[in-house]
Parts: C-alpha cells; structure tokens; sequence
C-alpha cells in the first residue's frame, strides 16, 4: 500500500534558522501517527508544511495522495483531502457553530446549504454539540469550541487530519472529552498526524509514535518501542522529564 | 416649516451665539476696518506685504481726522456683511455698493466713488459684448453686485450658468483656462487688474449704477462721524487727490469722488435687534430653497466620494497588504501622499492647474475627484488595521479549510474587520462631508457656498446660521451614532 502523505527530504529554514532537517516520512492511509518532543523541536512546523500553512525549502518534497504540495491550483485539492485541528480552535467568531461547521463544504467544495447543513448536523451530533448549535463560540467552553473544530474539520471528509496540541489551550477537566472525539475518530479509519503532550493517550491510539528534536525525527516506532524501550537517549531523557513530571 | 418650530429654532441658536456677540463700544478702542484684501485697487498688498490701496488711503485719512487709530483686518468679501452686523468690526470697505437690501440692516456714509459692472473676458475668445454669452458659462464673485446682477438678467442673457467664485483671482483664472467665458464684475477694479495684461481685456460696461460707501452697523454714531469726515475729504479735493493717484487721472466734476451727497437713509422702519439679525425669519424663508439645493449638492458630493472612497480604499488596503512587492510600494505611497496633503491644495491643483495639462474637471467632477482621492487614503489605512487586528489563525483556519483567497477574505476576514473599522469609518464619513464645504472654492454650489451667497444677497447672516444649523442635523446624529458604537465594541464580544 502507497503512503498517503510522503515527505521526502524536508528542510525548512526561517530566514538562517534551520526548524526542520531533511525530514522523510510515510504515513499510510488509516495510520494513526502521534508525534512527541520538546517545544521548539519542530512538530508544528512539520505538520504546517503538510498543507502549506509554511512553505518548506526547494530541496524536499512533500506528496499527498500522489499531489504534489506546492503553490498553485492543486493546493486547494491537498486542503480539501488534508484536515487541521489548532491549538488555540480559530473558530470564526462571528458566524454560529452550525454555520462554522457549513461554510467550507458550501464555499469550497460547492455542496448546496442543505446537503451541507445535513452533514454539519450529523457531525455536531457525533462529537456532541448539537444543542449548541445555533450558540455563537464565544458562549462556548474551550472543550466544546475544540470538538467543534474538529467536527469543522471532519466537514470537508478530508482523507488526513492534522492536530497540533488539540488540548495544550484546555483547562484540565476538558480535555478527556476532547481526547475521547480524537479516539473515536481514531477507529474510523482516518488518517491521523498528532501532535501532543499527552503521552498516555499517544500510547492508546498511536499506530506509531515519532520522537522530534532540534527539527529532526530521532526516533520513531510502535508506542510499546517508544515508551518502553526507548534507544536514543535523547528519547529516555525527555521522556523521563515529562513522564516525572 | 410652521411657526412653533420656527420658535425653538430661534431659541436654541440664540443659546449659540449669544457668547460671540460683542456688545461693548469705547470710542477710545481703534477703529476695526474688515476689507477684502486683494481687491485691485482698492485694498491689496504691496511687494512689502503692507495693506495699501485707494479705500485703505481713505480710511486712514477718516481715522486721522477723528483721531483714531485704524486696524485693517483681511476678511473675504462675503464675510463682511456677518462681520459688521455681528460688531466685529466698525467699518467694511471693499468697493461695496449702497443697495436699498443692505440699507435694511446697514448704514452706509455717502458714496465716494461712481461704479459700473464691466465684462471681462480673454482677447479673441470671440466675446465681445453681453450678447455672445447664450449658453455660455460666466464668473461672478460670490454675493457680489455682478452676482446679483447676473442672477437678475440671467434669463435676458440666456446664460447657461453662473459660477461663484471667492474672489478675482480664482475667477480670473478660470476664465483664461475657458472654463468660464467671461467674468462679471466691478469696472475699476478690471480695468485695473487688466491694464498690463495684454491677452485680457473689459469688453463691455454693464451701467448698474453703483456707488461706493462705508458700510458699517446700522445707526451707530460712526456713521455720522465718518460721513462728516468724508464731506471734509471732499472739500479738500482729498479724495479726488487718492483718484489721480489709484487711477492715473482726477475724477469728473459730477461724480461723487468730488461732490459732496448726502448720506443714503437707513431704513429707519426696521430696528434690528439680535434676532432679527441672525435668526431673520423673512430672510431664512427666503433663502430656505437655496440652502436646500445646497444640501442636495453636499449630500449628492459627499455621497459619491464616500462609496467612491470606500471602493478605493479596500482595494488600496488590499494591494497593500497582499499585492506583489512593486504593488505594495504604489499603495502605500499613494496612501502616504494623499494622506500628507491638504484637501483644499489637492482641491485648487485638480480644479486650477490639471487643465493646463489638459485635464478640465466641472467643480463637480473636481470636487468629487479630490474628496475620494483623500478619503480612499484615509480609508485604507483604516481597513488595513481592522484586517491587520483580525487574528492570524482566523486566515490559516480558512486556508486550512481549503477556502480561496476571495472567499477567505469575503467570508471570514473582512465580516470580523467591518466590525473593527465602523466606527474609525463613520468618523471618516462625517469629515468628508464637512470637507465638502471647502469645495466652495473651486465654484461649487455646496450649502455652504449657498449660504454665503444667501447672505450676502440678503444682507442677512441668517442663511449661514441656519446652514449650520442643517449641518448639525445630519452630522450630530452620526457622530452619536458613532459614540454608542464605540462603547458597545469596547464592551464587545471579543
Ligand atoms: N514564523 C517563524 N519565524 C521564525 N522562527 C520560527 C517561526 N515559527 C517557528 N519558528 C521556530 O522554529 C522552531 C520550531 O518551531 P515549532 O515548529 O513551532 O516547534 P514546536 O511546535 O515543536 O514547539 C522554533 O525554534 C521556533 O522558534
Ligand atoms: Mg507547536
């Protein structure tokens, strides 16, 4: 089977500074990939280039279900196949949750207000917002607005879905109830890059855990390998501090 | 509009203006002179920069006799009628003519000086008299006696329009440009002005019958007192002496230069008291559909240049933002110029010097071109900030999403931004539609211009009273408006 997303030789620079070092990378169709490591190690940087958010250098190639990831009309076919959960959700605060969640299927993949209410409703119902959906975000928790980026996400029926720390902005009570729509959604066969600090839940649902440091992948393997029986010592050290912790 | 409302109108700008109007006299305090300086050669500057000409000569020969010290203080001629009445200053020269109107609320001294209207025109325009005006546009200034005769014989002549401008040398201007095929004004005063100017030329006196006076607040002592002194002048040969030397040769035997005549009569059935001088029923009635068509000429004026603005603006703010590099730097400097220079500068090049190179905008057009060239600068740099504080994950989530850059600016970015820039954006609005009022130099019939010329005509301040007034009625409720959405945004969602 053909990797769903490939990076090959990946480097990306800002300005002088070198924040990803000839990255390669598959991740296959239905692979769940947690990516773990210390801040500034390079894991948002890695997953913005997959849909473009960052440009990375000439010299690497990024491929998502065999396009080329680029500036240019196919762009706009990898976002549409690419989801993206933030950090800090971006809802758009001045349209309601239904019509967060109904905007892209309408505006970017051309479906009439009906067919898309029809899915906004379905996917409200399945991460458990419907009763809010006429709410406005800001009259929303912060674990409530991240299952509605999510289900925003979800919207467009997109093949991969990228998280960037989907509970690192949550006040703790929160994020179970984020992490149980993220394990969900982990068994219906999506595809799934994850980064996060929640190393329990990177060991229940990860098919394969990547280690980052100083923008390369130290170290990646099944969570049993990485959690257990870590080889690079800079995977032992930070895993010793957060696990401690 | 009945009675009662009138009423109130009344009162509530008497509350206004009561604290501006100066009731003091000393007869020790210097005689105030207001004059239209630049009026050839009556009142102008020398090279040095000192008032001189033939009224400013009479004036200080009247303060010498009365021994008073006299101060002479620059005020455009249709503002010497509110500044007389108002007591600003005691006495307006700027070849003034009695008129039985001005006589109901003024007093003049007996006439010093025979004047006709003249037609002025550039050589080989093929004007030659009154008659090649049909159809054609002509220059008068504003509120002036070739105003007031213009408007009367508008019909007899078939003009097609008669534009009002502040002064002769805007109007002069416009004439030699072709805009305007001939300029209406004061005799003397022309041949003057065109006496070493070969390619101009008067090609007809138009006998109104003018005469020259002091004009100064009605019945106040110094009237007498000037009048008294005038005579002596006369007696002198003074004043026929300040003749030969304005205008090269002594003055006729019959004219009043050199005979003494008795002082016109102030309409003495009309005490004017404060009211009747600011808040004039009759003459705001009068002058009420002028003011109106005024109105329609600002609203119309301002109308355009605020959607005209705001089409430049957004897209400016947008090259500014997004375009290519070489884009970016004409947006911004485009934004950067038209924000540094003063409207009415802006205003005088469009209308006064693009014809030279060939572009001739009507006062319009020129207005209209100018209010929206500053106000699109002005609103771009305020819809560059309103998208410039829309948070950045609000443009990656959209992008993200696979949303174009049209429909990411259309659907998320500029909703959340019209929010920031409402209120930045009314006050924008309300400047231009108070920065129309400058376009009443470039001849444009806006409620402002309507005023002066109202008053000036009328002889009244009412119209200028009552066109501020209009101005506060539709400005005041904006600027609330504007106020209230400011505290709710400060409360905001956000
Ligand atoms: N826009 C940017 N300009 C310059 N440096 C950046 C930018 N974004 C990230 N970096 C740097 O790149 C490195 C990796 O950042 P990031 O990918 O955000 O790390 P992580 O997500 O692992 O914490 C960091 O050192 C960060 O300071
Ligand atoms: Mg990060």
């Amino acid at each position: 089977m053909t990797a769903l997303i490939k990076l090959e030789n990946v480097t990306k620079h800002y300005g002088t500074f070198q924040a990803l070092s000839k990255i390669n990378l598959d991740v296959k169709e239905g692979e769940v990939v947690c990516v773990i490591g210390p801040s500034g190690s390079g894991k948002s940087t890695l997953i913005r280039c997959i849909n473009l958010l960052e440009e990375y250098d000439l010299s690497g190639k990024i491929i998502v279900d065999q396009i080329l990831v680029q500036k240019g009309k196919n762009l706009k076919n990898v976002r549409a196949q690419v989801g993206m959960v933030f950090q800090s959700f971006n809802l758009f605060p001045h349209l309601t949750i239904l019509k967060n969640v109904m905007l892209a299927p309408i505006k970017a993949k051309g479906l009439s207000a009906q067919v898309a209410e029809k899915i906004a409703v379905d996917l409200l119902n399945k991460v458990g917002i419907l009763e809010q959906a006429e709410k406005y975000p800001a009259q929303l928790s912060g674990g409530q607005q991240q299952r509605v980026a999510i289900a925003r996400a979800l919207a467009m029926e997109p093949k991969a879905l990228l998280f960037d720390e989907p509970t690192s902005a949550l006040d703790p009570e929160m994020v179970g109830e984020v992490l149980d729509v993220i394990k969900n959604l982990a068994t219906t066969g999506v595809t799934m890059i994850v980064v996060t600090h929640e190393m329990g839940f990177a060991k229940q649902v990860a098919d394969r855990v990547i280690f980052m440091d100083a923008g390369q992948i130290v170290e990646q393997g099944s969570p049993i390998e990485i959690f257990n029986t870590p080889k690079e010592v800079r995977t032992q050290n930070f895993l010793k501090a957060v696990l401690n912790h | 509009m009945n009675k009662s409302s009138l009423v109130v109108f009344k009162v509530i700008l008497l509350c206004f203006i009561w604290p501006f109007i100066s009731l003091a006299q000393n007869t020790e305090s210097p005689i105030i002179v207001g004059a239209n300086i630049g009026n050839v050669p009556w009142e102008f500057q020398d090279t040095t920069g000192k008032f001189v000409g033939f009224e400013i000569d009479l004036v200080n020969e009247i303060g010498l006799l009365l021994d008073r010290k006299i101060e002479i203080i620059n005020i455009p001629f249709n503002g010497l009628f509110a500044a007389v009445q108002s007591g600003r200053v005691d006495i307006a020269i700027s070849s003034i003519g009695i008129t039985e109107k001005r006589l109901e609320s003024m007093s003049f001294t007996q006439p010093y000086y025979d004047s006709d209207q003249s037609l002025t025109t550039v050589k080989g325009n093929g004007i030659e008299s009154l008659n090649d005006l049909r159809n054609q546009i002509i220059a008068v200034d504003t509120g002036s006696t070739g105003d007031i005769w213009a408007t009367e014989n508008k019909q007899k002549y078939s003009f097609a329009e008669i534009r009002r401008y502040e002064g002769l040398a805007p109007a002069m201007l416009d004439v030699v440009i072709g805009r305007v095929k001939g300029y209406i004004s004061d005799i003397p005063a022309l041949l003057y002005y065109t006496k070493d100017k070969p390619n101009l030329v008067v090609v007809e006196r138009i006998p109104t019958g003018g005469r020259y006076s002091l004009m100064m607040g009605k019945n106040k002592p110094l009237v007498s007192q000037a009048n008294k002194a005038i005579t002596s002048l006369k007696l002198a040969g003074v004043i026929n002496d300040l003749h030969a030397k304005w205008f090269g040769a002594l003055a006729e035997d019959t004219t009043s230069t050199v005979r003494v005549v008795p002082m016109p009569a102030t309409d003495e059935g009309l005490i004017l008291d404060f009211v009747d001088t600011f808040l004039n029923t009759d003459v705001f009635m009068q002058t009420y559909p002028m003011l109106i068509a005024g109105l329609v000429v600002t609203i119309q004026l301002g109308f355009i240049a605020i959607i005209a603005g705001l089409i430049f603006g957004l897209l400016f703010a947008l090259s500014k933002l997004y375009g290519h590099k070489a884009i970016q730097v004409a947006a911004k400097a485009y934004i950067d110029i038209f924000r540094s220079i003063p409207l009415l500068v802006l205003l005088i090049i469009i209308f006064y010097a693009l014809p030279f190179v060939g572009l001739s905008f009507s006062p319009f057009n020129a207005a209209a071109v100018a209010l929206t060239l500053v106000s699109g600068a002005y609103t771009a740099e305020i819809f560059r900030a309103g998208i410039e504080a829309v948070p950045q994950g609000q443009f990656e989530a959209s992008e993200a999403l696979g949303l174009s850059y049209k429909n990411t600016m259309v659907e998320i970015i500029l909703p959340q931004a019209i929010k920031i820039v409402i209120p930045p954006l009314t006050n924008n609005c309300i400047n231009v539609i108070k920065d129309t009022a400058l376009a009443s130099v470039v001849a444009m019939p806006d409620l402002l211009k309507q005023a002066t010329q109202a008053q000036a005509v009328a002889a009244n301040p009412t119209p200028l009273i009552a066109a501020a007034v209009i101005y506060l009625m539709f400005l005041l409720p904006l600027v609330l408006w504007v106020s209230r959405l400011e505290v709710k945004f400060r409360r905001g969602s956000r």
